[in-house]
C-alpha cells in the first residue's frame, strides 16, 4: 500500500481506474533516462521570463467551463495559443481532469500565476515578463506533445526572447 | 495530462537552451518523465500555483520557482513546498477513488468517457 499521507499514486490510480472502466491497455506515460539541463545564463534581475499554461481561453457558446463545471471536452484546443501578459485573460480549467471535489477553480492564480510573476517584475526580482504567455494543448499522444506542439511553443519562446520559462499544469 | 504535457514541453525548451521550472502537484508523473526543475506542491490537482485566493502561499510557491532557476545544481531537482493544503490528508483518497463507486456508477462513467472522448475527437478532427 501507499503510505495515505504520501505523493498521490496518480499513474496507479489512473490505470487502475480505466482499467475498472473497462479499458484493456493501460496508459504509458512518457519516461526518460536522461533530463536535459540548461543553468540559467545570466542573473533573474536581468532576465525575461516566459509562462506556459494548460489552462484553456474562455469560448462562449461550448457548455460549461465554470468553477466546478463537469469535464468538458468541447472547450479543449489542440493548436499552441498566445495572449498579451499586459493584460489579464480570461482562462478556465473545465477541460481537463482537475480534482473537481477538493479544488474550487474559482481563482485563476491558483493555476495562472500572472499576477505573481507581475509582482516579482515591478520587485526587481525577475528583469522583465515575455510579451506574450502560451497555451500548451493537452493530448494523450506524446509524439503530438513532443513533435509538434514542444517546437511550435519553443519558436514562440524564442521570439519572445525569454531567457526562462515557468510551466503550469492545470 | 497537464503534468505530462508541460514535462514534455520543459524538456524541449531546456534542450535548446532555456532554463525552464515546472510548478504542480503530481509528482509521479513528472518525477517520471524526468525534467530539469519541478517546485511541488502536495495539493489537489488544479493548485500548481498556489491556494485559492491565498497570495502569500502565491507567492512563496512562485519564490521557490524562481529560487530553482536560479540554483538548481542539475536536473531532476524537485522541491517540495513546505504548504500543507489541510491538517486532514483525507482529501488523498478521493482522486478516482474506485472504492467509492459501484458497479451502477461505474458503467455510468465508462459511458460519459466515452462521450467525452467521442467530443475530444470531433474537435481535434476539426482543429
Amino acid at each position: 500500500m501507499n503510505d495515505p499521507d504520501g505523493p498521490i499514486p496518480y499513474m496507479q490510480r489512473t490505470r487502475d481506474y480505466y482499467l475498472a472502466l473497462g479499458y484493456g491497455t493501460p496508459y504509458r506515460w512518457a519516461h526518460f533516462d536522461d533530463v536535459p539541463f540548461a543553468p540559467l545564463a545570466k542573473p533573474l534581475r536581468e532576465a525575461r521570463v516566459g509562462l506556459i499554461t494548460t489552462a484553456a481561453p474562455f469560448q462562449p457558446g461550448v457548455g460549461d467551463q465554470g468553477p466546478g463545471a463537469p469535464y468538458n471536452a468541447a472547450a479543449k484546443f489542440y493548436q499552441v495559443y498566445s495572449g498579451p501578459t499586459d493584460t489579464d485573460p480570461d482562462l478556465r480549467i473545465s477541460h481537463v481532469g482537475y480534482d473537481r471535489r477538493h479544488t474550487s477553480a474559482k481563482d485563476i492564480n491558483t493555476y495562472f500565476p500572472l499576477a505573481r510573476l507581475r509582482e516579482a517584475v515591478a520587485a526587481g526580482r525577475i528583469g522583465a515578463l515575455a510579451p506574450r504567455f502560451h497555451g500548451a494543448p493537452t493530448n494523450r499522444s506524446h509524439r503530438t506533445t513532443t513533435e509538434s506542439d514542444a517546437p511550435e511553443l519553443l519558436r514562440r519562446c524564442r521570439e519572445d526572447g525569454v531567457d526562462a520559462v515557468v510551466l503550469v499544469p492545470s | 495530462m497537464c503534468h505530462q504535457t508541460v514535462s514534455l514541453v520543459a524538456r524541449h525548451l531546456e534542450a535548446d537552451g532555456i532554463s525552464t521550472v515546472i510548478m504542480g502537484c503530481a509528482k509521479d508523473i513528472v518525477e517520471h518523465c524526468g525534467v530539469p526543475r519541478f517546485v511541488w506542491s502536495d495539493f489537489p490537482l488544479g493548485n500548481s500555483a498556489g491556494r485559492p485566493f491565498d497570495v502569500e502561499s502565491q507567492r512563496e510557491i512562485l519564490e521557490s520557482a524562481l529560487r530553482l532557476l536560479e540554483s538548481a545544481p542539475g536536473p531532476r531537482t524537485t522541491v517540495p513546498s513546505r504548504l500543507s493544503w489541510s491538517a486532514d490528508t483525507t482529501w488523498k483518497r478521493d482522486y478516482l477513488d474506485l472504492a467509492k463507486l459501484s458497479p451502477d456508477s461505474i458503467a455510468e462513467r465508462r459511458k460519459e468517457f466515452d462521450e467525452v472522448k467521442a467530443i475530444a475527437r470531433g474537435k481535434r478532427e476539426g482543429a
